[in-house]
């Protein structure tokens, strides 16, 4: 490993460092300015792949330009998601130094399954980061739903980690190699070979909660405190679906793996739509709406010749601005006790205005309404989609959007429409930094809808 | 030069810019009511000049036929979307309508919204600023962006100051016209991979798609798709369901703009995108076309016979009138394409005075029930005098100004389809019936119920004053309205079979 290496290296390292120095200064002098310290590592990190942007390749990790640009999207979702802990751990009491320091683990974990040149990397950092969030879960020690939640994703993620190892090793008996870049060589598909690639994307279709491997998504996103499950459903599926996106050459010519990823769209768009129709809950409605969402990555992925790369990676942002906007300001709005019932946030527009409008924002991107980035993140896939010839998903995928737009609305309704009944409890106050880190996604997805060109041309370059 | 003065920007983001101007005044509604009428005005204005200088534009020659001003500017080159603004008679007429109707709809709700002042003003100038990008999108895109921007100040609109089952009203409104909406964004999309596919130029440029040669089969199913889209708006038999339910349920000014504005921007979206773009199949489905207006026009003034709510009754009424738009566009022919034209202007101001008069009464008598009034020639002279000009107006008086409109219609109509003429002609005698009884029994009759109504005061008086005006000049001299569509309606039907 050359000195250029290990500069080139240097966020990764900053990451996993900061990790371990949180955990330090934690255990000699235990307090909040723990977080800002995280966010101080976070940010270094991020200066870091600005500022020195390098490239390097070495066995098993490659830091490119595709790997740049997820450390730096992941980075700043990590950002806004310990802005958001900082205030709601010390009203809930979650304390110990051991929250920050698991998140940026989680990070450094994110950064090395993007940058993996091979399936060992990317198993170890796609579990690194799992494992990070098996802790995030279930950290609120008291709480029942937050141990039910912890020990549901715990039970799921080893399973699908089973199964993903068991992809990995079944490519491994057929072709003899890791390495990305030689398993993408198109040949003579062998059935063990294909077999572990099913495995790898069902193992996938886990972490990016593609039905039907999505059962867990709810139970947890309703458990999980609320900054974590910010970060969870944005921070994660970014990571997750890069993978994808390093993985599916092995699949390039071989129309079965279309017509998977064909089924997982459908089912996951209908699926995730139809269910959070019912949804009483805010948080179970947006995790089953994080499911429909992740059905139209899952319907970039299928047009992937036909430029669904770009697309499932700019949905994958737009969606991260909103999920962060959204259950951020589910975080920021819940004290004593997690604000989850829609009903609870009848009139809350009012009384609370940034928070109620980044919500709104963030449902109105979600339902693809411009000038939300949601929109522009819609009319991506749909491209990509009938450029690839994918008529009849586009369509069922417009009309589960439609579905999408009648629950989103349901909250909007509730926040600005609804009377208040009774005497309501006046709406908490935002702290500074929950202001902070509703205003960076609230902006951004109104920034993405309105001027995408800057991102799409990125895009565009680094995935050459 | 004067294409360098981004004047068309200006006209479409000024009252969004307003909005800025609001948030200081956020919380003193008696400060910020006379500022977003300073705004609104001064986009009249602009509007008006725009029209009083429009043969000095037309004479300079800009860069499209037809076009008085054009602005175009890379917007998304990576979807190959431009920032494309054209503004040509047509847009003009509209442009000067939209302008008109939020004065009107600003003054009318000038007390009658007392809550959340800041957030109304800054919604109606939100929704200015969508409507007018509407009118003057050149770019498919850019169209689509707007014309659902527009949307969710409405929705709000409808959701927080409306009456009765608001909410329900609110969300239906909003899912019809997303349901269509969003399967024209695939047809959209469609057409611009096609065009992308033949020329291999990716754009979204109103006139380079036009030039895509469409096979039939194809364009068939395009065009239904911007055919829906449009039809919930405008709104077409059997898909108005919305219509009576948001126009009942809506604030005054939210009644004003729909029936002013957002039905009108369905027509204009047939006119200047659907039919243009796929000729073949729009002739194709004209039978159908005629058939749901002339189904609306005798179905609507049915059900309006039979209501009990005054807006109701005048929101059947408007599907009555728009289907008149319909016929027009569905003939595709100069003399009845410029009196639907006329009539979606016509139509904007009529309605929307007769909305404004209705929401006037409900504020003092807190009903709008046929049955509670009778007699008002008596107790509110100026309010009656007004209501039975409108009315009469609505109904197609000579010398007022919907008789233009359906006059040229028909008229044109006529040396198409005899039948569809015949049978529209028809809907007339109705509307004549259902707005007679309206009158009768709200004007004439004697009091039913002792109501303490208050006439007009002095800023009604003079709101409707200036309606009435338009009301009687665009009935008595349109030519000058005509001239200015004359040219882009020749150059829309030369361009189609």
């Amino acid at each position: 490993m050359t000195k250029a290496d290990l500069m080139a290296l240097m966020p990764l390292i900053i990451l996993a460092g900061g990790s371990v120095l949180v955990l330090l200064a934690g255990a000699v002098r235990p307090g909040g300015y723990l977080y800002g310290l995280s966010i101080a590592f976070v940010a270094l990190a991020l200066g870091w792949t600005v500022g020195a942007p390098g490239t390097a390749v070495m066995p098993g990790l490659a830091i490119t330009p595709f790997a740049r640009f997820f450390v730096l999207f992941l980075g700043c979702a990590g950002i806004v998601a310990l802005l958001l802990a900082a205030g709601y751990n010390r009203r809930r009491g979650i304390t110990g130094e051991e929250y920050p320091a698991t998140l940026l683990f989680a990070l450094a974990g994110m950064g090395a399954a993007c940058a993996a040149t091979d399936l060992l990397m990317l198993f170890l950092g796609l579990e690194a980061f799992t494992f990070a969030f098996y802790l995030l879960v279930a950290i609120e020690r008291d709480s029942v739903r937050g141990g039910e939640a912890g020990l549901k994703y715990l039970l799921n993620g080893t399973l699908s980690a089973a199964v993903l190892a068991m992809g990995i090793a079944l490519v491994y008996c057929s072709r003899g190699t890791l390495r990305l870049s030689e398993l993408a060589q198109p040949a003579t598909p062998e059935p063990l070979f294909l077999a572990g690639v099913c495995l790898i994307l069902l193992g996938l279709a886990f972490k990016l909660s593609w039905v039907p491997a999505h059962l867990w998504t709810p139970d947890v996103y309703q458990g999980a405190p609320a900054p974590v499950t910010a970060f969870l459903s944005t921070a994660s599926k970014g990571a997750s679906a890069a993978a994808v996106l390093l993985v599916l050459p092995m699949a390039a010519g071989w129309r079965g793996g279309h017509d998977i990823l064909w089924c997982l769209a459908l089912a996951t768009m209908v699926c995730g739509s139809l269910a959070a129709l019912v949804q009483t809950s805010i948080k179970r409605l947006l995790a089953w709406s994080s499911v429909a969402q992740m059905g139209y990555v899952a319907l970039a992925f299928v047009a992937l010749p036909a430029g669904g790369g770009r697309a499932a990676i700019f949905y994958a942002v737009a969606y991260a601005a909103a999920g962060l906007a959204s259950f951020g300001a589910v975080s920021a709005l819940s004290d004593g006790s997690d604000r989850d019932a829609i009903d609870q946030y009848r009139g809350l527009g009012y009384r609370n205005p940034l928070a109620g409008a980044a919500l709104a924002v963030a449902l109105f991107s979600l339902a693809g309404i411009p000038p939300a980035a949601g929109f522009m993140a819609k009319f991506a896939v749909f491209s990509a989609a009938l450029r690839g010839g994918e008529t009849a998903l586009a369509v069922v995928g417009v009309l589960s959007a439609l579905v999408g737009v009648f629950f989103y609305l349901r909250v909007v309704v509730a926040l600005y429409m609804r009377p208040v009944e009774g005497t309501a409890a006046a709406a908490p106050l935002l702290t500074a930094s929950e202001a902070v880190a509703l205003a960076i996604p609230t902006l951004a997805t109104i920034l993405l809808g309105v001027y995408p060109a800057p991102l799409l041309d990125l895009l565009a370059r680094i995935l050459g | 030069m004067m294409a360098d003065l981004h004047l068309l920007t200006i006209l479409v983001f000024f009252p969004l810019a307003g909005c800025l101007l609001v948030l200081p005044a956020w919380r003193r509604p008696a400060a910020a009511r006379p500022l977003v009428l300073g705004v609104m005005t001064g986009e009249l204005v602009l509007a008006l000049w725009l029209y009083a200088s429009w043969q000095g534009l037309a004479a300079l020659k800009p860069a499209l036929p037809g076009y008085l001003l054009v602005e175009d500017a890379p917007w998304i080159p990576a979807f190959g979307i431009r920032y494309t603004l054209g503004l040509d008679g047509i847009s003009l007429l509209m442009v000067m309508l939209t302008a008109f109707s939020f004065c009107v709809a600003l003054v009318v709700s000038w007390r009658a919204v007392g809550e959340k002042v800041g957030l109304f003003l800054a919604l109606l100038l939100a929704m200015e600023t969508g409507i007018m990008g509407v009118f003057l999108a050149l770019d498919l895109a850019l169209f689509y962006l707007f014309w659902e921007v527009m949307l969710i100040p409405m929705f709000f609109l409808i959701g927080i100051w409306g009456h009765g089952r608001r909410i329900y009203s609110t969300v239906k409104f909003f899912l019809f016209t997303m349901f269509g909406s969003l399967l024209m964004l695939l047809a959209i999309i469609a057409l611009h991979l096609l065009h992308a596919r033949q020329s291999g130029v990716a754009t979204f440029g109103l006139f380079d798609l036009i030039a895509t040669p469409v096979p039939a089969a194809t364009q068939l199913w395009l065009f239904a798709a911007f055919f829906l889209a449009f039809a919930i708006k405008f709104p077409l038999f059997p898909l108005h369901t919305w219509l009576p339910d948001a126009h009942t349920d809506a604030p005054t000014a939210g009644s004003v703009i729909l029936a002013g504005l957002l039905l009108k921007t369905g027509s204009y979206g047939l006119l200047r995108f659907g039919y243009p773009l796929f000729p073949q199949a729009a002739h194709t489905l004209t039978p159908l076309f005629y058939a749901l207006a002339i189904a609306g026009i005798v179905y609507a003034s049915l059900v309006a016979f039979a209501q009990d709510d005054m807006k109701r009754l005048i929101a059947y009424s408007s599907i009555g009138h728009m289907g008149y738009v319909a016929i027009g566009i569905a003939a595709w022919q100069p003399v009845a394409l410029s009196g639907s034209i006329i009539q979606m202007a016509n139509h904007g101001v009529t309605t929307g005075a007769l909305f404004a008069m209705v929401g006037m009464l409900d504020e003092r008598a807190h009903t709008r029930e046929i049955k509670a009034f009778g007699g008002l020639w008596g107790k509110v002279p100026l309010w009656s005098f007004f209501f039975l000009l409108f009315s009469m107006a609505s109904v197609g008086l000579p010398g007022l100004n919907n008789f233009v409109g359906e006059f040229l219609v028909l008229a044109g109509t006529f040396t198409k389809s005899p039948v569809a003429a015949g049978l529209a002609f028809i809907g007339i005698v109705l509307t004549l019936i259902y707005m007679v009884r309206l009158v009768q029994e709200v004007v004439f009759q004697v009091e039913r119920t002792p109501l303490p109504l208050a006439d007009l005061d002095r800023r009604e008086m003079c709101l409707l004053a200036v309606l009435a005006l338009v009301v009687v000049w665009m009935g008595v001299h349109p030519a000058p309205l005509l001239d200015l569509i004359h040219g882009p309606v020749q150059l829309l039907v030369g361009g189609a079979p």
